[in-house]
């Protein structure tokens, strides 16, 4: 199908307008190039000192992990409710919150850092939709290390391929 | 540009050989022997010249060049003395005249490697790989952690002892340091390792993820992948980790950045097409070209010194192997079982790990040979230049 190009770039002006108000088509957000007219989800905040999504003030079991497809960052139907307890949460408590995401062992080592990193900041958006202060969101990657199933095969790496919430006390 | 005499009379001597023969009814294909140059280690004096023969001999051997017959027949021999922390090499061609004669210092190994490389440049034009570095992960503590050896698989190092998480390491192009991913904070941060001393210095440590840094050919820079703005993406820093520079800006994954040889580009792997595919772009920023590899799952790329090849980590049905792309033509080749290939200073060779093992690989001849191995799992090797 071929779609218009005046179309096109109405709907990029729209979306960029919705993410970082609109820079009337001219790709001048960064002086350092740009790639694609992708604009990012919302900057992380400063990390907090002494605090890890692994150190004792974290508590790791408060909520569901949010699990994922092979190879995917987008989140299924099933697990938008998750989610959602974890925004209810968070919009009345004054704690903040650190995402973990994390991989199968089926793929390399960097690039799985880099799909588990997004994996959580996807989560951290959907949050930040649901009425989420960004600023109290923070994110970390493990890709394949810390497996919640150490097995090779179709059950363990489904329950490896997580966003996990750690809740600071 | 400086010609070794040997190379030229090998070149001459081939254009010969491949001429074709006047009245021929078919062409003909001349297959020599060798392409290997005839060199002889002949007598080696001083106090460790025992040892030093067996290093040099190993060095010459794995460059893939020569091939070591008896003194009587060689196109080179060669000879010295080698002593304490020096080594007097000499190389004299068939005719008696010395066409190499200087002293090395270093280390026991380290002086006889500097030797082993001048001799090859000297004799063949060629980058020599046996004075560098390679760094790997293995898990021999339980552990990954971070070692590094010669390039002949000896002197092998533990550098990291964190019981934690310690990753991706990347030498300097001068193997006098690197910087690696490490998670002893709780957050994936770039450390850098100065391996003369075994100093070391958190240098990138912004919110989120920072990982996969890798020096620029001049080692003033690192390309390196920062989720601080909110999605994985593609930065420059200085060697130091200030200053981000942010180079992509897409809805995926950008990762494993490699650099041009004259610095200004770099290959990553990017996975908004549904699945990791190679890019290129300027180091400097700007739009990004697609590589097409032939391969759905591509990752891991590493740009060969000389520019021509860049060699990569595939995944088909379940298992991971090796490719080199020649970026001229685009001729796409598996060459091997394993991840993470990393390119030595000559262009020809690669390292990559397989299961427990860090292989080296003659790209041109096909020749494996493993060169570390007991350590328990390895991974992330890497190659200074």
């Amino acid at each position: 199908m071929k779609t218009p190009r005046l179309f096109l770039m109405l709907a990029a002006c729209v979306v960029a307008v919705s993410f970082n108000g609109c820079v009337t088509g001219k790709k001048t957000t960064q002086p350092s190039g740009s790639d694609a007219d992708y604009v990012n989800g919302t900057p992380l905040p400063e990390r907090q000192e002494g605090v890890s999504f692994t150190s004792p003030n974290v508590d790791r079991d408060r909520f569901h992990p949010v699990y994922f497809a092979f190879d995917s960052f987008a989140i299924g139907g099933g697990e938008q409710g998750k989610i959602d307890q974890v925004a209810q949460f968070m919009r009345g408590a004054s704690n903040t919150l650190i995402i973990a995401g994390f991989t199968d062992e089926r793929g390399t080592p960097e690039y799985n850092r880099g799909l588990g990193e997004r994996r959580a900041q996807t989560v951290r958006e959907a949050l930040i939709r649901a009425g989420v202060d960004g600023s109290k969101i923070q994110t970390v990657s493990f890709g394949a290390e810390m497996p919640a199933d150490p097995g090779s095969n179709e059950g363990a790496w489904a329950k490896n391929r997580r966003a996990e919430f750690g809740v600071v006390r | 540009m400086k010609i070794p005499r040997a190379l030229s009379f090998l070149v001459l001597l081939a254009l010969f050989q491949a001429a074709p023969l006047p009245g021929a009814d078919t062409p003909t294909i001349t297959i020599s022997k060798s392409d290997k140059l005839s060199i002889a280690i002949g007598s080696l004096t001083g106090a460790d010249s025992t040892q030093a023969v067996k290093i040099l001999q190993n060095d010459l051997a794995m460059s893939g060049f020569f091939n070591f017959v008896p003194a009587a027949s060689a196109g080179f021999i060669i000879g010295g003395a080698s002593t304490g922390n020096s080594v007097a090499g000499t190389v004299t061609d068939r005719a008696g005249k010395i066409v190499l004669s200087k002293t090395f210092t270093g280390s026991e190994r380290g002086k006889v490697h500097q030797f082993a490389d001048e001799i090859i440049e000297t004799l063949t034009g060629s980058k020599g790989i046996a004075n560098s570095k390679i760094a790997f992960v293995a898990t021999r503590t339980g552990h990954k952690e971070i070692y590094v050896s010669d390039p002949d698989g000896t002197g092998v190092r533990q550098l990291t002892s964190d019981a934690n998480i310690s990753v991706n390491p990347r030498l300097s192009p001068d193997g006098s340091k690197l910087v690696y991913t490490g998670y002893k904070s709780g957050y994936a941060d770039v450390y850098e390792i100065e391996l003369g001393n075994g100093s070391r210095n958190r240098i990138i440590k912004f919110p989120g993820t920072n990982s996969g840094a890798a020096y620029s050919p001049d080692g003033r820079s690192l390309a390196v992948t920062l989720s601080k703005d909110g999605n994985p993406e593609l930065y420059v820093t200085s060697a130091g980790g200030g200053g981000p520079r942010r180079l992509t800006r897409t809805r995926g994954v950008e990762s494993s950045p490699t650099w041009s040889p004259d610095g200004n580009e770099i290959i990553y792997s990017r996975d908004d097409p549904g699945a990791p595919q190679l890019y290129r772009i300027s180091s400097g920023g700007g739009s990004s070209r697609l590589i097409n590899t032939g391969h759905g799952y591509n990752t891991e790329p590493n740009w060969s010194p000389d520019g021509k090849k860049v060699a990569f980590t595939v995944r088909d049905g379940g298992s991971f192997s090796i490719c080199i792309l020649e970026l001229a033509g685009g001729n796409c080749r598996v060459v091997a079982s394993g991840e993470g290939p990393a390119w030595g200073p000559d262009s020809r060779h690669l390292i990559y790990s397989s299961g427990a093992a860090v292989i080296l690989l003659d790209a041109q001849t096909g020749q494996k040979t493993t060169l570390v191995s007991g350590l328990g799992k390895i991974s992330e090797p890497s190659w200074s230049r």
